[in-house]
């Protein structure tokens, strides 16, 4: 069986889905058949964000995504948005505040945060961009420093 | 020290770390476990068989060890696979490896393994722990210590209070799941894999697989968080056998409901303390504690005898009795997380220390100091107490705390703890630098965890040493076939153990720099001036090139070791009844307060405020 439309976009990458497997998770598509191990794995039960991708811009966890619904859509890994300029002010702010310590879960604060801003623009308050991003855990507990990040990336000294 | 850029920030926010779950190679099998499927039991049969029917599979057990291992004595303690009795659920007892992960998942479930299921051993209290009986657990350890007039203290006390607290065992989750990738390289048994001590691992995997250290290569990858659970091996043995099986590189990682069932989660504990006062002072304590090590506790006394450290608090008290046991049970092995033992006796400690303030009625920041330990006093074990700055911490901590009692909403309260530490730097380590005509080299065998000592610590010891900055130091990262021996990334030791044999190198670069200029050790340092490293020296400026031979250069620069063994105080013996104790290497303690809010309906509580006061030496 042929699905209507067979194709997705990776990081401006056209994607033929013909040989990936319907029950395949977008996740592992992502990390195994493209090499996009930017995206993390960690409980692949969608409970710690890790894994999170923009799909035509708004943020999915991709470990409870199967990459056949997804055909005709857009994708933007971590690796997507090396030249993305709202991800360089979030990877800055991230930077300068030190919001990071072994990295696992920053990949996917970097993309849930960049989704944030591109669709709320500036009207949402640091307070509520912190807020809105409950769904990713760091398991170091820096998140005084991510919160000091989001307070930058709004333009407030933190 | 101000704040400076991590300067592995930039690859981890584009996503360019490679961890141990991103390892990917090609001809690389998927290995699973092929998990117990009761706590105690006896085995009858694993049959292989269906798993081995599915195209591509190679599928091991207890009966292959042999032929995998002709030459191996294995560890009893630790077998690889039981050959007759299952002592914790999910215990791996054969494993299996295809060409994905999907097969691998399918074989493993395919295993028929026959087993005898018996009453599982869980629970550590009820019974005489000096005598238990034949269905309470096995005691693996033993600790006893006392000092001063028990019987006088608690014969004349104005009151004793005695009160017992539990913790659970807490699973340290780290985000990234433990995985490996294990290749047989001819005689060369070779695992990449998430470590916070590859040589630890190296000697462990030596005594469990029963070949020599210097036939295992663990090479250390970026670490996604650790907290002590990735200390000693757990996949490495299965994914070493694994390939050795199959001929072929194997992958094996944990799901995260095997994470949860499998690593070594911190031992549960039951503390019984008790406390005799008299005219506002504690005079005398005991406590006895029970801890559970699930089927087998590595370092057996080093848990039980290092939590006496932390047992009875760090204050003064004339008479003593400490006294803990360790049992076995049917749960995984566990171990440490997060400073092994101190939550489980802080917790106990300080809990009952607000306790006996509020009976006494006094000030609890108050009472905490006028009894804590001060540079010069005196440990439960008679170590006498090294620089400790917990008494500052705490001041400040009880001004915060009465500031934020006056404004406490209701259904609020505000509290003040204290904890302390022995930082590991005895365990020790050795640091070899390179110093090049244009950087500094800093050879290491393991990587970042997540705090900076690694990436960032050791560099700036390197870096205040000689007088670079930091963009002339870099580290590099090699097997444990070829760095330098160091214990690993744990108990708060890498910067105070590592950072010291650094220091110590790096002196010894100066020294052999000086030694070629005919001049004072102290009396040069070095600098950058077009590109080149120069010494500075007087009005002279010769670049490091320069001072170097042909053959140095030829070698890649000046090389320098450093080495650091720490010494710890001695304890009193005469303080020693049964056990092994560990005097503390480093006095180190903070204070915290905390505000919580209790849902009066619920009884939910929410953290709302907090601070910290530590003496960071």
């Amino acid at each position: 069986m042929t699905a209507p439309i067979s194709r997705l976009v990776v990081n401006d990458r056209p994607i033929d889905l013909a040989a990936v497997p319907v029950e395949e998770r977008l996740l592992d598509t992502l990390r195994w058949r493209l090499g996009l191990k930017g995206t993390k794995e960690g409980c692949r039960t969608g409970g710690c964000g890790a894994c999170t991708v923009l799909v035509d811009g708004r943020s999915v966890l991709s470990c409870l995504a199967l990459t056949h619904e997804f055909a005709g859509t857009t994708i933007t890994t971590v690796e997507g948005l090396d030249t993305d300029p709202v991800g360089a002010r979030v990877r800055g702010a991230f930077e300068e505040e030190g919001a990071l310590q072994c990295g696992y879960c920053t990949p996917g604060f970097v993309m849930a945060l960049t989704s944030l801003l591109k669709e709320q623009g500036t009207e949402a308050s640091p307070a509520e961009l912190a807020e809105d991003l409950g769904g990713n855990l760091c398991r170091c507990t820096g998140y005084a420093t991510i919160v000091r990040a989001v307070r930058r990336v709004r333009g407030e000294a933190p | 020290m101000t704040f400076t850029v991590r300067p592995d920030s930039d690859a981890k926010l584009r996503g360019r770390i490679a961890y141990a779950t991103d390892l990917d190679v090609p001809g690389m099998l998927w290995g699973a476990l092929v998990p117990a499927p009761v706590a105690r039991g006896r085995i009858r049969t694993i049959d292989l068989r269906p798993a081995r029917a599915i195209d591509g599979v190679v599928a091991i057990g207890p009966a292959e060890l042999a032929e995998l291992l002709p030459s191996a004595t294995a560890d009893v303690e630790r077998p690889v696979f039981p050959s007759e009795r299952i002592v914790y659920h999910g215990q791996p007892l054969a494993a299996v490896a295809a060409p994905t992960r999907a097969l691998a998942r399918r074989a493993a479930h395919a295993v028929k393994v026959n087993v005898e299921e018996l009453p599982a051993i869980e629970e550590i209290e009820g019974f005489d722990p000096a005598h238990p009986g034949p269905n309470d657990p096995e005691v693996i350890a033993h600790v006893l210590a006392r000092h001063g007039d028990l019987d006088g203290a608690f014969g004349s006390a104005d009151f004793v209070l005695s009160e017992t607290y539990r913790t659970a065992g807490i699973c340290q989750v780290a985000l990234e799941p433990h995985a490996c990738l294990a290749e047989i390289r001819g005689e060369l048994w070779h695992v990449t894999t998430s470590t916070q001590t590859p040589f630890g691992v190296r000697e462990d995997l030596a005594s469990m697989l029963g070949i020599p250290e210097e036939r295992i290569v663990v090479e250390g990858t970026w670490v996604g968080g650790g907290f002590g659970g990735k200390g000693s091996p757990l996949l490495e043995p299965y994914a070493l056998l694994l390939a050795r099986a199959s001929g072929r590189p194997v992958r094996l990682a944990l799901s995260y409901r095997e994470e949860f069932q499998l690593v070594r989660t911190s031992l549960p504990s039951v503390v019984r303390i008790e406390s005799a006062v008299t005219a506002g002072r504690i005079v005398g304590r005991r406590v006895h504690w029970r801890l559970d090590a699930g089927s087998a506790l590595p370092g057996r006394d080093f848990t039980t005898g290092y939590a006496i450290g932390f047992i009875a608090g760090p204050y003064r008290i004339p008479a003593i009795e400490m006294e803990g046991y360790a049992f076995r049970t049917n749960k995984p092995p566990l171990g440490p997380h997060r400073a092994p033992m101190a939550p489980q006796c802080v917790f106990a400690v300080e809990s009952h220390t607000d306790h006996l303030a509020a009976r006494l009625g006094v000030d609890p920041v108050a009472f905490r100091r006028s009894h804590i330990w001060k540079e010069g006093d005196v440990t439960h074990l008679g170590q006498k107490v090294g620089a400790f700055g917990l008494d500052a911490c705490l001041e400040r901590a009880g001004t915060v705390a009465r500031t934020w009692r006056k404004d406490a909403p209701p259904h609020t309260g505000v509290a003040v703890g204290v904890g302390f530490w022995s930082t590991v730097t005895g365990a020790g380590g050795e640091a070899r630098l390179l110093l090049s005509p244009t950087e500094l080299t800093i050879v290491e065998g393991e990587r970042e965890i997540g705090s900076g000592s690694v990436v960032r610590g050791i560099v700036a010891v390197a870096e205040a040493v000689l007088g670079i900055s930091r963009d002339r130091v870099r580290v590099e990262y090699q097997d444990t076939r070829t760095a330098p021996f160091d214990s690993g990334v744990f108990g708060s030791r890498t910067l105070g153990a590592l950072g010291q044999a650094v220091e110590k190198a790096a002196r010894g670069l100066i020294d052999q720099l000086a030694k070629r200029l005919s001049t004072p050790p102290g009396s040069i340092h070095l600098a950058e001036e077009a590109g080149e490293l120069v010494v500075v020296f007087g009005s002279n400026r010769p670049t490091v090139r320069s001072l170097l031979t042909e053959k140095e250069l030829a070698r890649g620069g000046l090389s320098s070791e450093g080495r650091h063994y720490g010494t710890s105080g001695a304890i009193d013996t005469e303080r020693v009844v049964d056990g092994t104790f560990y005097p503390y290497t480093d006095f180190t303690g903070a204070a915290h307060v905390a505000m919580v809010a209790v849902d009066p309906e619920t009884g939910a509580v929410r953290v709302m405020r907090y601070a910290a006061f530590h003496d960071a030496g």
